[in-house]
């Protein structure tokens, strides 16, 4: 752990040291800053902290002193030393590298000021690694208060007032929940976190565990002095290893402080935390799953009812709520339930973290309140497309979700008018497509990932899914038959009727809004063998565009069968019947000279 | 605990607390179709097939672990439910790696169980052989010589050394019944007190008053010719088709109480209306094809110009013909290969045959061809005659002209096609046109029977139903989506005998029982590997013939049979292709009931995979429908020795660590076998649990 150095008038540098900001070089930037400071013999403290979602700025340095707050985004190791000599010794910002200041101002004011951030409050503010911060914001207050009042049946109240849904996607009422497991009988009970994100393209839960884990440990205490769980488990995926470093850092300073464990702050309740690494089963994330793999058997669903709340965990009454859901649970208390229902629409109250990905411009995690529209996040927060090209879709809900088209966007997100569009709200994954994608390949990609990811245990599921992706293969090729659509639409039908877990229910949704929504897309790769989004290689030509290729030779030289020819500085050209397609050419070219139809 | 009441498919049932939808069924004697539930077992629910509908509910429900509830209407049988159990099992077909039976099995037309007989001679029991030969077809000895045997073409031995010699293997069953005191014939059905006319004495009527007999229906079979046998009879000589075997294997119908009428001719003493008068309930046309397919050259009535079908039944009826001294046949079929021969015992000085493709190309068996050549016939190939004419003296003139190989036809041949100026004249004393035959319509001809485009009756090709109610056909007159050869023809009258069992006993007409069964690849496609490398090459026997003096002095017989030595070594050549488990297969029972369809879900399959390293059982993992039961099983056996691995499509049962079964703690207790829905677990012979 960083130690504190002494503080010079309050000077702190702190830097975004989540897995994003390791990916983006943070590490690299933090070293710099222990070197520079030595170097230009400056005292700072120099601090981490998590995501504040605006992945695509990191590595993110802020830089405080009293009142005085900036933040370099994007900063290079060759910045560092700069940073330190102008701004930390000498006291004037590099204005034109913050993003108060600098020429991507505008654009951060934009990312943020849409935001609410409940979930995500302390995500990017404060130390992970330090409980102190965490006190510092309110920390364990909402826990204290609930063991001081000792009424579990106010602090349900106050959830169900809350209209808190379940994040993780299923959406259930969490305060409901909680009183099924506080009303089930049994010697023991649990609480389960379910931090088994798999979604491609989500990093909510991540972000969350990296940079707030008290939150989510004050959560689950919380859950479990209602429901009169003793026990908790954490399941989180053995990929995630900065997050479950730093719940094992939370666990230790909470159990120290008596935050956790024995009598905790001096009540009555007693509540252990441990944690479970999963293997990354994205089928885990299935609560009946997740509870066999606790259990030590293969993670594969089994039928419902029996429910967890009254039959989980080693058939005892289990409660299970996901990350992102007991984040918000600290807060609910603090501030009640009718604050966070203040907020959203009607059915669905509060804040949600959504993971802005795919062809979008400023990716990153955002924490918008219920009922802003779809297109004021991707275009206003996100910014639109990141090629330029206009938006198409945006897949909402992982592989479990669905394709909500372009003329959609002004839906609400609100849990049942994105149902209605044949999406879900899900876990928060948002994969924006703009009109480069091609939705066959989309629905396939989708299709694939459940596919593999299906435990195999409902025939259905297992061969069904295989079916379908077998067909999307043959469509993408050119090669198949109009009935195929139908097939496509059956086969799709019958799996979400007959599949026991929600890996299986939704697996089709990809396929059935793509279909519903572009079906054109589909017919013009199989009636004329034509990809508009010019995605599907094998109905594309390639060729050389002789006024704009300038004989480099590059594209010769990494043509994997070679059949582009040409000496150099003169025009190549393109042999098609021995080109296969493999797009190699094209991503090497310099010129734009490939031409692709 | 409180009662719960409920209704099944419109029935009312009562059921203690806790009981399941399938439970309650049970009680009512309804059985719904379940591959992964085991009684007295926690419901596990992978299978979906127990899916029922659930007034008020939007999705089907399993039944096996959905709680039976108060007041619940349930169906089993809906059009919806039927479907998705439908697609159930296309789904579980779609990647299923496993033969129910043979390649042969499936392509013998007659639907023989060949490697079940087969089995039953390699053991020495050509009694058992002969009664499995006769529940598909009644001429096992006839059949066993001059059938033009799909089957071998598709054996998978074949892809180790050579075929089994299946076709000749048949009568290693038959003699031995021809020549016992009792002939073994199926048992007669109880009179039915229908009675049903067949008409034509070949094949195809042989069998269809084999089956009938069978139903209990009686039989009067009407034959114009003196002699039953048909075209096994005036189509093929006798030295291929001994006549006491014929006469013997035909006499079996007397024993089974048909009765007979010969030379009476439909069209000219009798009509199917006056059949109908009579007071037959039903009729069975089997009317062959008796009449040469014209050359449609000028000149092919000239005296000289004989068709080879004239010439078979002359020299069957021990007529003698007069060919003189250069014989030319034209055709590449058998029934060109046995004028040929038929001419050379005749008297012929020389025989010529000419053919329009190359040898390559000539439908006839390879080994008649050889034969024909061993006895002297000369061939030309790629050769065809145009125009015929009277000659000096006897001779006759036939022009012909020389062709070339051009692209593939309908049949997958490549067409011949003539050569311009090529034309040349061969004198010779008899032309015999054996180009192939076609019914002779005069028989039907003003009795209301439609006719197709190509002049053959015309039926529905799965039951034999023609267009006059209670009159069914088959065979040579009627190919359907046969072809016209003997193996044909005794499937049609079988198809027939049970549509009109159908016909007789006012149910739907539907021909032979349907049944869905599995295949690997297509038949004689490539055999996995692991198959085929369970065997180590044998040599295919070959049978003795009579010497050359001897065939052609005559009519003799020339090949003397395997014998029952030769006949058991070369039945032990057999892989015995197909599954063990084909009777009580669950994928197979309810496929067939739910007439699947899974070549419409066609795609990637499983893996061959065949583990017999354990000494009591084999498991092959390529029929496996992951239902999970001998996983369950097996735990409660308290070893765990299967366990589930992989996910998505490749999810599999495998044994500890991927270990070979015999080198897990199995113990060979074979209560997997016992709950294995499919073939995936099967108990080696002989092996028992103790």
């Amino acid at each position: 752990m960083e130690q504190s150095q002494t503080a010079n008038d309050g000077l702190r540098v702190v830097i975004g040291l989540g897995s994003c900001g390791i990916a983006a070089g943070a590490q690299d930037v933090k070293d710099a800053f222990v070197n520079a400071l030595a170097a230009h013999k400056v005292e700072a403290s120099l601090e981490d902290t998590g995501c504040n979602g605006a992945c695509h700025r990191e590595p993110i340095v802020e830089v405080y002193q009293g009142s005085d707050h900036w933040t370099y985004g994007g900063v290079t190791v060759k910045q560092v030393d700069e940073i330190v000599e102008k701004h930390l010794k000498g006291g004037a910002p590099i204005e034109e590298w913050t993003l108060q200041k600098g020429p991507l101002a505008p654009e951060v004011e934009a990312f943020f000021s849409k935001q609410k951030r409940i979930a995500l409050a302390n995500c990017g503010v404060i130390d992970p690694e330090k409980i102190e911060d965490y006190l510092a914001q309110d920390g364990y207050v909402a826990l204290k208060t609930a063991l001081a009042d000792n009424d579990r049946d106010k602090v349900i109240a106050e959830m169900l007032d809350s209209g808190l849904r379940g994040r993780g996607g299923g959406g259930f009422p969490t305060g409901l929940k909680w009183k099924f497991t506080k009303g089930a009988t049994g010697d023991q009970k649990y609480i389960i976190c379910n931090a088994d994100e798999g979604d491609p393209g989500a990093f909510m839960d991540r972000s969350i565990l990296e940079g707030d884990p008290h939150a989510v440990l004050e959560g689950m205490a919380i859950a479990g002095f209602a429901t009169g769980a003793t026990a908790a488990y954490i399941y989180c995926r053995a990929e995630y290893p900065l997050a479950i470093a730093r719940l094992r850092i939370a666990i230790v300073q909470a159990e120290e402080r008596n935050l956790l464990g024995e009598k905790i702050n001096g009540s009555e309740f007693t509540f252990k935390i441990k944690i479970k690494e999963g293997a990354g089963a994205f089928v885990c994330g299935e609560e009946t799953a997740l509870i066999f793999s606790i259990e030590g058997h293969r993670g594969m669903p089994r039928k419902r009812p029996p429910f967890p709340a009254n039959s989980g965990l080693f058939g005892k009454p289990t409660n299970i709520n996901n990350v992102e859901t007991l984040a918000n649970v600290p807060w609910i208390l603090r501030n009640g339930g009718a604050a966070f229902a203040a907020m959203g629409t009607e059915k669905s109250k509060g804040s949600k973290v959504f993971a802005l990905a795919g062809k979008i411009k400023r990716g990153g995690l955002v924490e918008v309140p219920m009922g802003i529209t779809i297109r004021e996040i991707l275009e206003e927060i996100g910014g639109g497309s990141d090629t330029g090209a206009p938006l198409k879709a945006v897949q909402m809900g992982g592989p479990s979700g669905g394709c909500i088209p372009a003329k959609l966007f002004d839906t609400r997100v609100d849990y049942d008018e994105v149902t209605r569009t044949g999406a879900i709200m899900g876990s928060g994954g948002m994969v924006v497509m703009d009109e480069t994608s091609c939705m066959v390949d989309i629905a396939k990609f989708f299709l694939d990932f459940t596919q593999k990811e299906s435990c195999g245990k409902c025939t259905f599921c297992r061969v069904g899914t295989l079916r379908m992706l077998e067909i999307l293969e043959r469509i993408s090729e050119g090669k198949g038959k109009m009935s195929d659509l139908d097939l496509l639409e059956e086969l799709a039908h019958k799996i979400k009727e007959t599949s026991l877990c929600g890996l299986g229910q939704t697996a089709p949704n990809p396929v059935l809004t793509t279909l519903k929504y572009f079906r054109h897309e589909y017919e013009a790769h199989v009636e004329s063998q034509r990809c508009p989004a010019k995605v599907c290689k094998p109905l594309l030509t390639y060729s050389i565009d002789a006024d704009k290729c300038t004989g480099c030779t590059l594209c010769s030289r990494v043509c994997p069968v070679h059949c582009i020819t040409g000496t150099k500085k003169e025009v190549h050209v393109l042999d098609q019947a021995a080109c296969t397609k493999c797009g190699s050419c094209s991503e090497v070219c310099k010129d734009d000279a490939i031409h692709i139809e | 605990m409180a009662d719960i009441k409920l209704t099944i498919d419109d029935q009312a049932v009562t059921v203690a607390e806790g009981a399941t939808i399938l439970d309650a069924a049970k009680d009512l004697g309804i059985e719904i179709p379940t591959l992964c539930h085991l009684p007295d077992h926690p419901p596990y629910t992978s299978c979906f097939l127990c899916v029922v509908e659930v007034e008020g509910q939007n999705n089907p429900v399993p039944s096996c672990s959905t709680a039976a509830a108060d007041g619940m209407v349930i169906s089993t049988q809906s059009e919806r439910i039927r479907s998705t159990r439908k697609m159930c099992l296309e789904l579980l077909a779609s990647e299923h790696t496993g033969d129910c039976y043979g390649h042969c099995h499936i392509t013998c037309p007659a639907g023989i169980e060949i490697p079940q007989f087969i089995d039953e001679l390699a053991h020495g029991k050509p009694g058992e052989a002969l009664k499995i030969i006769k529940r598909a077809m009644p001429l096992p000895s006839a059949l066993g010589r001059v059938c033009t045997r799909p089957c071998e073409s598709v054996c998978r031995r074949g892809q180790v050394d050579e075929p089994v010699a299946i076709c000749n293997l048949k009568s290693v069953a038959g003699d031995p019944d021809l020549k016992a005191g009792e002939r073994w014939v199926p048992e007669v059905g109880a009179d039915t007190g229908k009675k049903v006319a067949v008409v034509g004495a070949g094949p195809a009527g042989v069998s269809a008053a084999y089956y009938l007999r069978q139903m209990g229906h009686a039989v009067k079979i009407f034959e114009g010719q003196e002699k039953a046998g048909g075209m096994l009879r005036y189509g093929i000589p006798a030295f291929r088709m001994p006549r006491d075997v014929l006469d013997t294997e035909i006499h079996q119908l007397d024993q089974m109480g048909v009765q007979w009428q010969f030379n009476t001719w439909l069209g000219k003493d009798y009509t199917i209306e006056s059949l109908q008068k009579q007071g037959f309930d039903a009729v069975f046309l089997g009317l062959g094809a008796q009449a040469a397919s014209p050359a449609r050259i000028p000149g092919e009535d000239t005296p000289g110009v004989v068709p080879g079908i004239e010439l078979l039944a002359k020299a069957s009826r021990g007529e003698d013909v007069d060919l003189g001294d250069l014989v030319m046949v034209v055709g590449g079929g058998n029934t060109a290969m046995d004028a040929c021969r038929t001419a050379i015992r005749k008297g012929a000085g020389k025989v010529v045959l000419l053919y329009r493709r190359t040898r390559a190309e000539m439908p006839a068996l390879d080994i008649e061809i050889e034969e024909a050549l061993h006895e002297g016939v000369e061939m030309r190939f790629l050769a065809a005659p145009v125009q015929i004419e009277m000659g000096d003296g006897d001779k006759l003139n036939v022009k012909c002209i020389k062709m070339e190989l051009g692209a593939p036809d309908a049949s997958g041949r490549r067409r011949p096609v003539p050569q311009e100026g090529s034309e040349y004249v061969e004198q010779v004393s008899t032309l015999i046109n054996a180009i192939g035959q076609k019914f002779d319509t005069a028989s039907v001809d003003g009795q209301g029977v439609e006719l197709n485009r190509w002049s053959f009756v015309d039926s529905n090709p799965k039951t034999g139903q023609t267009n006059l109610d209670g009159v069914f056909t088959g065979g040579d007159c009627s190919p359907g989506d046969g072809e016209m050869i003997a193996v044909w023809a005794v499937q049609a009258g079988h198809k027939c005998a049970a549509s009109i069992d159908q016909f007789l006993t006012g149910r739907p007409i539907v021909g032979l029982e349907y049944e869905w069964y599995s295949t690997i690849g297509t038949p004689g496609g490539p055999a996995p590997k692991q198959i085929l490398e369970r065997f180590t090459p044998a040599e295919r026997q070959t049978m003795d013939m009579i010497s050359d003096d001897q065939r052609l002095g005559g009519f003799a017989e020339i090949e003397l049979g395997f014998g029952p030595d030769k006949g058991k070594e070369e039945a032990s050549r057999c892989m015995l292709c197909g599954c063990d488990a084909t009777e009580d297969c669950k994928l197979k029972i309810y496929g067939t009931e739910y007439h699947i369809e899974p070549d419409r879900l066609a795609g990637a399959i499983r893996d061959f995979h065949y583990d017999d390293s354990h000494e009591k059982l084999v498991m092959e993992s390529g029929k496996c429908i992951l239902c999970g039961s001998c996983v369950r099983t097996c735990h409660d056996h308290g070893l765990d020795v299967l366990g589930f691995v992989n996910r998505g499509i490749s999810a599999r049962v495998s044994p500890t660590l991927g270990l070979p079964l015999a080198e897990t703690d199995c113990d060979g207790c074979l209560k997997c076998v016992e709950v294995c829905p499919t073939g995936a677990l099967m108990a080696k012979p002989g092996a028992t649990a103790d």
